[in-house]
Formats: structure tokens, C-alpha cells, sequence
């Protein structure tokens, strides 16, 4: 029902005076815009059956009203104002009155929307819940036809014209620091692999950026290439066992939490896999694309293309390694593998983007692709001739196949280098860019590089990705439009700044709002190192002993540098089948790898290593693995139940429950007796032991946890 | 093994004919309903006393092919033109197989196409003038197509937007093509919904949209993956259920009903899991996903017959020279036992549809050994699968096809191919008209001097235009599933552009 049908009539033309936009103080950090609106009515109002009265703009996912604006009598135009800041999808209703059945929306676009039954939304509507709407900067006008008949049919009211101008992005000012505590740990479960007590007391101090620039300033934590390496020689062994193990440590221990969560979000995005037995033959390595990967968190988008270009973990997993220029003896042509993907995955992308990650649009509506097959077949031409970098270059079987008889050989460390015999002389035209015939391979590549690098492409479509692995899946067109323009231009001219965009992806304001459909799915992984950081994880062994947790029947179907291809665990771009279309298409990049199974998997994997621990077995006993938790703090909550919920769904969801939920969390853990009397102390203790895991369980098991909104 | 042999034979005629008449009956009655009929076939199913036979039942599997399948060393062309244009493009020292009858060479490298030995002749009843091979590690294929005759292949296919020639695909800008050819996930997607990545309903998952709203039996399991998500399962209304090759899976509770000791505790924790407090979006589908999940597992529970010997999932691995698991042929053994269940009336539906898949095939280098493994896979899974389904009786219930991305390039990287777009792709089951080839073998020539390829069929890097459309098989699979031509027409509207009536591709009879 529209709420104008109950207005008195006395009320629907008053006249508002027009507002201008405030002036944006000088020093804020975030521009503040506004939303101009002017209604005018052709008739008087008040004398039709059927009239449209007044607009109401709507945020589209929660359906609450954010402003109504009325016309005034005989009316000259009406502005009114709304920021958007709070509000980046919404809807416009056309509030009609008497004997309006319908209502015909036209706009500058030509096109037109007929609504049958309230509310009658511009954008359409499903029962109460609106179309969701983010529009791009610029002025609209939307027209708003009413019919006394269904489907804008029988007599026509005058037709209601809303003008709506919309300036950039909204963000309000923000809060520097959390009001709390659970604040702060929902901001620390975007930036770290989890909030820890220490964290939040930190961020609670020092504020968001605080926090970030202290960040930037710590150390990087040991390499992986260490570990990994002191892991070999005390136990003689290393394998993608101790890549993973080398991960985990850092994961649940690593003090330079944003950096490295920065390069596992890198990792998904540039994706290698030890599920390629290649690869896999080169751990050592693996766990040196690790380091690099960390190195270049806080450095520039430019000079990680290079390193991932150049690496031989990547020249293997997309076999640009030992790639040979045309021969046409044998009919041989450049291998395309890794032109195509460094375009579609690494750089640009499939089709023309604009600044805020929507698709730009050829003059019939359609996507422009950014790549033909003759651009693959160009920009492979750069690609050949590039090998490890072995003792001796005249070596023709080391430029194919390395150190056969030592995969874990130091020319695996190093850059992969140009071999001029094997490059290929000819020119190089691709995306409108030529590379002249005979330009050594060096220089030919760090031409590609630099034109895929300043094509206008990267900044969204790099920034849209880094947004989904921190902070939410489906960020406004403003929000990425902001975090492109800072990869854009950090501020000081440069582009490809990490820290710039993080700081953006950060600190946005949208980062800190939350509704029906903000945040995201935590993958799996990040599901388990949050767990392991709020109640703190140690290993015995030292060797942080981690199975690989890739199987979804037995663990979580997800494992770090174990993606099914190149292509990742799931797409940006996933749309899960039956997701609540009502509120307009929402992606979930992480549902692609939820389904029956996996969901019981998870479950199954966290009860046993909520009461075993995590990992292999620490001994010769089964229950007793390698990494665990001392639960004592938790234990000693045990006969408090309504305290024990509390503390463990705040230190794991941050305050995300409601009270009825609480309280059914609580009516499971009360449920197991804690037994009195004569009962033995290890009865006692068993029980406590019961209490504590049922607790964790619902907890992690409920989407609460799941979901970080 | 040899046990495929026992289920072949008059037995399956007789259910041809049978299923003939079923059909002739069957559209005779969509003629009387007219248009949007409810699906003929089910409606005639539902008031005859057959109907409650496991004869009723069908199903479709896909195999989906992840990375773009090598079929230009999969289905070989081995007349002397065909022959002399893949050696040329495919020289020996490279990636190219070798001649039928050629003896494999024990002492090569484990891989090569000398230690494997010739490709292995089929020998079609309509070999439209040409001579065709198969890989050589395909040799139980070969029998299922050559002897069993429950195997045919068809040639050249790929998506379509419409019959597309060669001087179209290359001079004319304005004649549809399908978006972004020669991307993995695009046309991954291409072929399960006939769009680009970012569909959300397959051709799968509509045909079985269509035959739950004409039979108004619903299931939670007549779209079923035991490879994780699938668009192509993807319906309007129908979602997938996705199990693992165990089979459905327990939430939470051990074999007593019991987390930690505390069936009260499973209860909670299941109630915990399934359902969702506020209105998140992404919240209520984690509780959905997990009320499905818990009520799946309950459904099936003890209707599945047993999984058998574990034993018969192991095939021989060419490169290692041992026995290895092959989790393809772990996922259609789920699918059998599902099937079985299926045609008992445990799930609640007589029609249904699985997806399984096999991944590395984007074999861009190293691709002797790589493809060699693959190929080991496929066969052993295709011919377990056929065993499988022997002994329970329900091959002629059960179609599988294989898609892919795409086909390769017809030239050689050095140790690899390329993307490519037609390929070729075998269809089995009982009912499946087996033992010939479908759709148009290409033309295929080495490149000329002008870089070029002088054939009407190929194009850069000898890669395949496609001659018969996504759309035409589903379409023959979807009319053999008992959709009416009007459904037909909803699921692949395309098919109109394709001068062929939807159900003649013929391998379905």
C-alpha cells in the first residue's frame, strides 16, 4: 500500500521552498553531494481523480522512505535534497491518489515502465521490496503518468515530472575511531584474517586510519621461502604441505596482518595452483610467489605485473615458460596462454569498463570487448623467448626444462630472463599499440606492460576485485568510482598504489554501513583463520602441521594456493541460483563453492577440530592435533551460560546475533548438564568441555558467522 | 570388463520400439492440446499403468570437459587428406599421434604418441567418404562405439548464434556470433546456457523446469551435480542438488544422531544452521542451502543401493604406469546409484538430469602426457559408467554426453594447443542410436603460405567453425526426454535459425 493513499488531500501540493546544496566545508576529506528534485504538476492537483502527488525516494534495500517531496499547487518546480551518502540504491515512488490503478514512468532514455499496483516504483518493485537503483552521476528526469485503468489504460491524470540531479559519490564524514568494540572487530574482519582482543584494543586506540598507517609502517613478517626452508632441513621433506603450513602461520600469527591479507586477496586475483602437478613439482618456489606477492602489497600495481609476468611459477602454470617464437618448419606458433589471460584476469578484462566498473556500451546497448583473437596472437608474440635463468644461456635443454634433476634449484627463485634466440623478431601490434620488429625481449615486454598497465581498464577492474576480497560483493558503482580514482592517482600523480586503494577500499564509508545486502560470504578460509585468531591457535610441532583443507565432503573445499584454475575458486561476477532477485541481481563470488555438500563439510570439519584441533595429529592419538586452542577463559564460563554465549559469539561474529538467537544458543549449551553430587572432577570437566564446544559450533555453524554484513 | 556384453542385444530393441510407439502416441496427443500442452508425454505416462515401470524412467548426464578438450587428437580424420594435413600441422616430434597400426613403442617415454601406439579406427555406418580414429588410450570407447554400438560422436560442434560460414565469422560485423569465443569461462557458459559468463539458468535446468511444471512432480532431485555448481543445471524454478561422490552427506550429527554425544544438541545445531534471523540476503541462502542439504541427506537416506567396490574406480594412469583413483568415474558411480534410486521411485521424479566433469584439459603445454592421462580417464569412467549401468538394467535410461570450453588449435605450439571454438563430442547410452557420427565432419587442411587455411571449416590456427550448434543437440536430447516441440522451442530459441527440425541430429533415434 502507498502511504499516500492515507494523506489528506489539504497536504499534497504544499510548496517547499528550494533548498540549495550546502557548500562542502573546506578540509573534509570526503566531498559531500547532493540530490536536487523538482516536481511540477501540469494541473492543479487537488482537482483530478487520478494524480500523482508527490515522490518519495526509497532505499532500495531496506524499502524505507529516505525523503517525499510534494508538488506544490499549480506548481512552479519543487527541489527538495537528499544525500545519498547513507543510501547508494534506491528507488523513486510516485505516490498517487483517488482512482489511479497505474501509473507510466518515462525518462530521457526513451523507454517506459508501466507499474500496475502500488507502490508504483520507477524502477519496479517485487510485493515491498524495491528495484534496486544506483545511478551514475548526472541529471534525470523521471515522468510519472497515472491511469484510472490497469496497465495505463482509461483516462489519464496530468503527468508529474521529477527532476533529479546527483553529483559524485556521498560518503558522510566518518568516524575516525569505533564506538565499539564489536565495531571494531567488524572492521578488523575486513583488514586481518580475523579480529584478536589485542587488535581491537589497538584500533580502539588509535582510530581506523591510525590502525592502517600502523600497518603500513610494521615490518614484514618472516618470509615463507624461510620457513619453508627451515621446515625442509630439519625434517628433510617440503612439499605444498608446508606452502600451506607456511601460510597458516603467518595467517594466524603475522603481525603485518594487512599485508598479508592483502596478498592472499593478490593471490586470487593472480592465481597460480599447486593443484597443477607443475607447479607442485616447485614448492620451494610456490612459497617464494608467496613472498613476492607480500612484497608488492603495499607497493604498485605496475611492478607486481612485472613480477608476476616474469615469474616461473606463473611461466609454468600458464606456460610462457620456454615459449618459442613461430617456426614455420614445423608449422610451430607462440603458445597463447598467458596473453590471453594477463588481459582477460590480470589486467582489463574482458569488456570496456567504465570508472566505476559498469560495462561501457557500444551504440546498441551492447558490451565493447577489449581484445580480439589477432591482439592474443600479437601480444603472444612478446611472451616467447622467456625461460629460467639458467648458469649457462647457450644451454638449450635448460632453457626448456631447467634443472631436471633439482626442482627446488635457486634459478627457480629468480626471474625468468629473455632468451634473444627464442623471442620473437617480428612487430607486435596489439590494443593499438606496436612493438617494433626486432626490440629485444626485454624491452618489447616492458612495453606490454606498460601499455595493458595505463589502459583505463585496471583501475576498476583490479579495484571491483580488491573491494569483494575485503570489505563487501557487491560495492556501489560510487564506491568502486572512488577506489578507482585513487588507483588512478594516489593523490601525489601516481597510479597502481596499493596503499592508496586499500586505504580507499578501507576507510570508504560504504565499508562501514551495513544492510539486507552488504558485506559477503566468508570463504571458507577466512572462516577458519578467524576462528583459529579469536580463540588463539598454537602448534605444537612448531611446523604449523596443516592438512590441505580443499575437500568439501571432509574439510572446507578451499585451500590457499589450491584454486581449480586460473580462474579461482569462484567468479566475481557468481550470481547464486535462487538469491532474492527482488532486490536487484547480487553477486556472491563465495556461494559458488556453497552448495550440499560443502555446507555439511564445513560443519563436520569445524565440529572435529573444535573438540580435536587443527591439522594432523600431533601424536600417535587421533584427538590431539596439531594446532589448539586453550579454551581455560571459556571454561572457566562454563556454569554462566547466558556469559560463555555472549563472549563467544562477540569474540566470533561481533555482536551480529540477536538476543533470540543468544538464547537459543544458550538453551543447546544449558542442555548438557553440568553434573553435581558425587560427580568426579573429570566428570566435571567433561561436561565444561561439552558446554564450551557446543557453544563455538553453533556459533561458527550459524550464519551469523558466516556472513560478514 | 567383458560384462558390458551381457546387457547388449534384442532387449534394447525391444525398448526401442517400444519407446517409438510411446512417442508416435505421445505427439499425437500434443497435436490435440495445441500450444503450451502440458508435457504430453508425462500427462500420457501418469494415467498408464507402464508408467509406473522403471521403462518410464530417463536421464540426461553431462560430462563436462573443463578446459577445453584436444579434439583434434580425441576423434582423428585418418583419410589420407585429413591424414597428411594433421601430420603436417602435428608433426610427430611434437604432439601429433600416430597412423592406426602403428605398434606402440615400449621403450619411448611414458606419454608419447610413440609409447602409446597408432590411434584406434572406428569404424561408422555412415563415414560420410571419410575414415575416422580415436585416441589410442580410447579403446574402450572404440568398443562401445565399434561393438557395443551405444556410442556415436558428434562432429564439429560448438555454440551458435546461427549457421555461421567462414566469410561471415571473418568479414561480416554484423552476423551474430556468440560472445567472447575462445574464453574459458565464457564459453563454458556458452555451452550450459547459451550466454556469456554471468547466466544463471542453463538448458539442463530448464528442461527440467519444464518437465516438473507438465508432470507436476517436483523433486529435489531432478537436477543433480556431483561436480559442484553447474549453470547448466541451473533452472527458472528447479535447483540443483549438489553431492558429493560419496554420496549425500550428514550435517553435524554422527551415526547416532548425536554432536558431541547430544542428539539435543544435533537438533540445535541443525536448526542453528538452517535457519536465518534477519533478512540478509546472503544469510537466508546459507540457511537454505543448509535446510536442503539436511533434508536431501534425509531423503536419501538408505535409498541408495551400496556403493560397491571401490576397486572399479581405479583406472591405469599411462604416465605413473598405476592404478589411481579417477574421481570422474566417482562421480557417475554417485549418479548410477542415484539413477538406480531414481528408476525405484526413491527420489520422486522419472526425469532427471546430472552433471559430472573432468578438469585439466587446457593443455597449452606438456600436452602428450597431460592429454594421454585425460584420455585414460575418460575412458575408464565412460566404460564404468556403462557397466554400472548394465547391471542394474538402465542403460537405455540413460544418455551421457560430453561438452567442453572449446575446441583446440589444429596447429602445435611446440608442446601444446590453443583455444579454439567446434569440437568434437561423444554421446553414449542404450538408447542412443550408437556406432555412427552426427552433424558434418570438417575439412581439414595444413596452412598454406599466406598463413592461412584453405578449408570452409577452419580458421586461425586451424581452429574449428562449428558446423552444428549447442542448441540441435540439446534439442535432440530434450525431444528424447519428452519435450514437447514447443518446450523445445522455449529452451533453445535459437533453433529456429538452424534448418534442421529440433529432434534430427538423429543419434537419438
Amino acid at each position: 500500500m502507498p502511504l499516500i493513499l492515507n494523506h489528506s488531500t489539504a497536504h499534497l501540493c504544499t510548496a517547499h521552498p528550494p533548498i540549495p546544496p550546502r557548500r562542502q566545508p573546506s578540509g573534509l576529506r570526503h566531498a559531500r553531494h547532493w540530490a536536487l528534485l523538482a516536481i511540477s504538476c501540469l494541473a492543479p492537483c487537488w482537482a483530478l481523480a487520478q494524480a500523482v502527488t508527490s515522490f518519495t525516494v526509497v532505499n532500495a534495500d531496506t524499502g524505507s522512505d529516505i525523503a517525499t517531496f510534494t508538488a506544490s499547487t499549480g506548481s512552479a518546480a519543487v527541489s527538495g535534497t537528499v544525500s545519498l551518502a547513507s543510501n547508494p540504491r534506491i528507488n523513486v515512488r510516485a505516490n498517487a491518489s483517488g482512482t489511479t490503478r497505474s501509473v507510466l514512468f518515462s525518462d530521457s532514455s526513451a523507454t517506459t515502465h508501466t507499474e500496475n499496483s502500488a507502490p508504483f516504483a520507477y524502477k519496479g518493485n517485487s510485493g515491498q521490496a524495491y528495484r534496486a537503483w544506483a545511478p551514475t552521476p548526472g541529471t534525470y528526469v523521471i515522468n510519472a503518468t497515472p491511469r484510472s485503468g490497469s496497465g495505463g489504460t482509461l483516462k489519464a491524470g496530468p503527468t508529474a515530472s521529477l527532476r533529479l540531479t546527483l553529483a559524485n559519490a556521498v560518503p558522510p564524514v566518518l568516524a575516525d575511531k569505533p564506538a565499539t568494540r564489536n565495531e571494531a572487530a567488524r572492521f578488523l574482519a575486513q583488514a586481518t584474517f580475523g579480529p584478536t582482543d589485542s587488535d581491537i584494543t589497538e584500533l580502539m586506540r588509535v582510530g581506523y586510519a591510525g590502525w592502517i598507517a600502523e600497518q603500513f609502517n610494521k615490518p614484514s613478517s618472516e618470509s615463507h621461502l624461510q620457513f619453508f626452508s627451515d621446515v625442509l632441513n630439519a625434517n628433510g621433506q617440503g612439499n605444498d604441505k608446508e606452502v600451506v603450513a607456511t601460510f597458516w602461520k603467518q595467517a594466524l600469527h603475522g603481525p603485518d596482518q594487512l599485508r598479508l591479507r592483502m596478498a592472499y586477496a593478490l593471490s586470487q586475483i593472480f592465481v597460480i595452483s599447486l593443484r597443477d602437478g607443475d607447479v607442485d613439482n616447485h614448492d620451494r618456489a610456490v612459497a617464494a610467489w608467496l613472498d613476492m606477492l607480500k612484497a608488492h602489497s603495499f607497493g604498485n600495481y605496475r611492478s607486481l605485473l612485472q613480477s608476476v609476468s616474469t615469474n616461473p611459477m606463473m611461466g609454468i602454470y600458464l606456460s610462457h615458460l620456454a615459449n618459442q617464437k613461430a617456426d614455420a618448419a614445423t608449422g610451430r606458433v607462440p603458445d597463447e596462454n598467458y596473453a590471453r589471460e594477463v588481459m582477460q584476469l590480470f589486467s582489463i578484462g574482458l569488456v570496456e569498463l567504465n570508472l566505476d566498473g559498469s560495462p561501457r556500451k557500444n551504440s546498441l546497448g551492447g558490451a565493447i570487448e577489449t581484445y580480439t583473437p589477432s591482439d592474443v596472437s600479437e601480444l603472444a608474440k612478446v611472451f616467447t623467448g622467456w625461460s629460467w635463468d639458467c648458469p649457462d644461456r647457450s644451454n638449450r635443454t635448460c632453457f626448456l626444462r631447467g634443472d631436471r634433476n633439482n626442482p627446488q634449484s635457486d634459478m627457480t627463485l629468480k626471474p625468468m630472463v629473455a632468451y634473444a634466440e627464442h623471442h620473437s623478431p617480428d612487430a607486435k601490434t596489439f590494443l593499438g599499440h606496436t612493438i617494433a620488429a626486432n626490440t629485444d625481449a626485454q624491452t618489447g615486454l616492458n612495453s606490454a606492460l606498460d601499455h595493458l598497465a595505463r589502459h583505463p581498464n585496471v583501475a576498476p577492474f583490479i579495484s571491483r576485485q580488491l573491494i569483494q576480497r575485503f570489505v563487501t560483493s557487491n560495492p556501489s558503482a560510487a564506491y568502486v568510482r572512488a577506489v578507482a580514482s585513487k588507483f588512478n592517482n594516489n593523490g601525489a600523480g601516481v597510479r597502481g598504489d596499493f596503499k592508496a586503494v586499500l586505504q580507499e577500499i578501507l576507510l570508504h564509508p560504504e565499508a562501514r554501513r551495513t544492510s539486507a545486502t552488504s558485506g559477503k560470504v566468508r570463504e571458507p578460509v577466512l572462516r577458519l583463520t578467524a576462528f583459529m585468531r579469536a580463540f588463539a591457535h598454537t602448534s605444537k610441532s612448531t611446523r604449523y602441521d596443516m592438512e590441505l583443507t580443499d575437500n568439501p565432503a571432509n574439510a572446507l573445499g578451499q585451500a590457499p594456493l589450491h584454486a581449480p584454475s586460473v580462474f579461482n575458486f569462484y567468479r566475481p561476477g557468481y550470481v547464486a541460483p535462487g538469491i532474492n532477485l527482488a532486490q536487484g541481481t547480487l553477486v556472491a563470488p563465495e556461494l559458488q563453492i556453497v552448495d550440499e555438500t560443502s555446507v555439511a563439510g564445513y560443519v563436520n570439519f569445524m565440529r572435529d577440530s573444535i573438540s580435536y584441533g587443527v591439522g594432523f595429529a600431533a601424536g600417535a592419538s587421533p584427538n590431539r592435533r596439531d594446532l589448539t586452542a586453550d579454551y581455560s577463559a571459556e571454561l572457566a564460563l562454563a556454569d554462566n551460560v547466558p556469559a560463555l554465549v555472549a563472549h563467544v559469539t562477540n569474540r566470533l561474529a561481533y555482536g551480529a546475533f540477536s538476543q533470540a538467537r543468544l538464547d537459543a544458543i544458550g538453551s543447546a549449551v544449558s542442555s548438557v548438564a553440568l553434573p553435581g553430587g558425587n560427580a568426579t572432577a573429570a566428570q566435571v570437566a567433561a561436561a565444561k568441555r561439552q558446554r564450551v564446544h557446543t557453544a563455538l559450533l553453533l556459533t561458527v555453524a550459524a550464519p551469523e558467522f558466516i556472513v560478514i554484513k | 570388463m567383458t560384462q558390458a556384453k551381457i546387457f547388449a542385444g534384442a532387449p534394447a530393441l525391444h525398448h526401442h520400439a517400444s519407446r517409438r510407439l510411446f512417442m508416435r502416441q505421445a505427439s499425437a496427443l500434443s497435436l490435440v492440446a495445441g500450444a503450451g500442452a502440458p508435457l504430453a508425454l508425462n500427462l500420457l505416462a501418469a494415467s498408464s499403468a507402464a508408467a509406473q515401470t522403471a521403462g518410464d524412467y530417463k536421464a540426461v548426464v553431462c560430462l563436462f570437459m573443463f578446459g577445453g578438450n584436444d579434439a583434434f587428437n580425441t576423434v582423428l580424420a585418418t583419410d589420407p587428406a585429413s591424414w597428411a594435413a594433421y601430420s603436417q600441422m602435428r608433426p610427430e616430434a611434437s604432439i601429433g599421434l600416430r597412423r592406426p597400426g602403428v605398434l606402440p613403442n615400449s621403450s619411448a617415454g611414458a606419454g608419447t604418441p610413440a609409447r602409446l601406439g597408432g590411434v584406434l579406427p572406428l569404424l561408422p555406418t555412415n563415414p560420410q567418404g571419410r575414415e575416422y580414429a580415436l585416441h589410442p588410450l580410447l579403446g574402450k570407447v572404440q568398443q562401445l562405439f565399434n561393438t557395443e554400438r551405444r556410442l556415436a560422436v558428434v562432429a564439429n560442434i560448438g555454440p551458435l548464434e546461427r549457421p555461421t560460414s567462414k566469410t561471415q565469422y571473418l568479414n561480416d560485423l554484423t552476423h551474430p556470433k556468440p560472445p567472447r569465443l575462445f574464453s574459458h569461462n565464457d564459453q563454458q557458459s556458452l555451452w550450459q546456457t547459451m550466454q556469456a559468463e554471468g547466466a544463471t539458468v542453463g538448458w539442463g535446468g530448464r528442461m527440467a523446469d519444464l518437465i516438473e511444471s507438465s508432470s507436476g512432480q517436483k523433486s529435489a532431485f531432478t537436477a543433480v551435480s556431483a561436480a559442484g555448481s553447474a549453470v547448466w543445471l541451473a533452472g527458472k524454478d528447479v535447483r540443483q542438488y549438489q553431492v558429493s561422490g560419496a554420496g549425500p552427506l550428514r550435517l553435524g550429527a554422527d551415526g547416532g544422531g548425536a554432536v558431541y554425544g547430544s542428539q539435543r544438541v544435533a537438533l540445535d545445531l541443525n536448526s542453528m544452521v538452517s535457519t536465518a534471523a534477519g533478512n540478509h540476503v546472503f544469510e537466508q541462502h546459507m540457511a537454505e542451502v543448509a535446510r536442503r542439504s539436511i533434508k536431501a541427506e534425509l531423503d536419501l537416506r538408505g535409498a541408495l543401493p551400496p556403493a560397491g567396490d571401490p576397486g572399479a574406480l581405479q583406472f591405469l594412469n599411462p604416465i605413473s604406469g598405476t592404478l589411481q583413483f579417477n574421481a570422474l568415474a566417482h562421480q557417475l558411480q554417485v549418479v548410477a546409484r542415484l539413477v538406480d534410486a531414481g528408476r525405484r521411485g526413491k527420489t520422486g521424479t522419472k526425469r532427471q538430469v546430472f552433471f559430472v566433469s573432468l578438469g585439466g584439459f587446457d593443455t597449452h603445454s606438456g600436452q602428450n602426457q597431460r592429454h594421454a592421462e585425460l584420455m585414460a580417464r575418460l575412458d575408464h569412467a565412460l566404460h564404468y559408467f556403462d557397466t554400472a549401468l548394465g547391471a542394474t538394467g538402465a542403460r537405455n535410461s540413460v544418455t551421457t554426453f560430453t561438452a567442453s570450453d572449446f575446441g583446440r588449435t589444429f596447429t602445435s605450439n611446440g608442446d601444446g594447443t590453443d583455444h579454439g571454438w567446434g569440437a568434437h563430442q561423444l554421446v553414449m547410452g542404450g538408447a542412443v542410436r550408437g556406432g555412427d557420427l552426427y552433424g558434418t565432419a570438417p575439412t581439414l587442411v595444413a596452412r598454406n603460405q599466406a598463413s592461412d587455411f584453405n578449408s570452409p571449416d577452419q580458421v586461425r590456427n586451424g581452429a574449428l567453425i562449428p558446423t552444428t550448434s549447442v542448441d540441435q543437440l540439446g534439442a535432440t536430447l530434450g525431444r528424447w526426454m519428452g519435450l514437447s516441440d514447443n518446450q523445445l522451442k522455449e529452451v533453445f530459441p535459437k533453433l529456429a535459425y538452424f534448418n534442421q527440425a529440433p529432434s534430427q541430429l538423429g543419434f537419438m533415434g
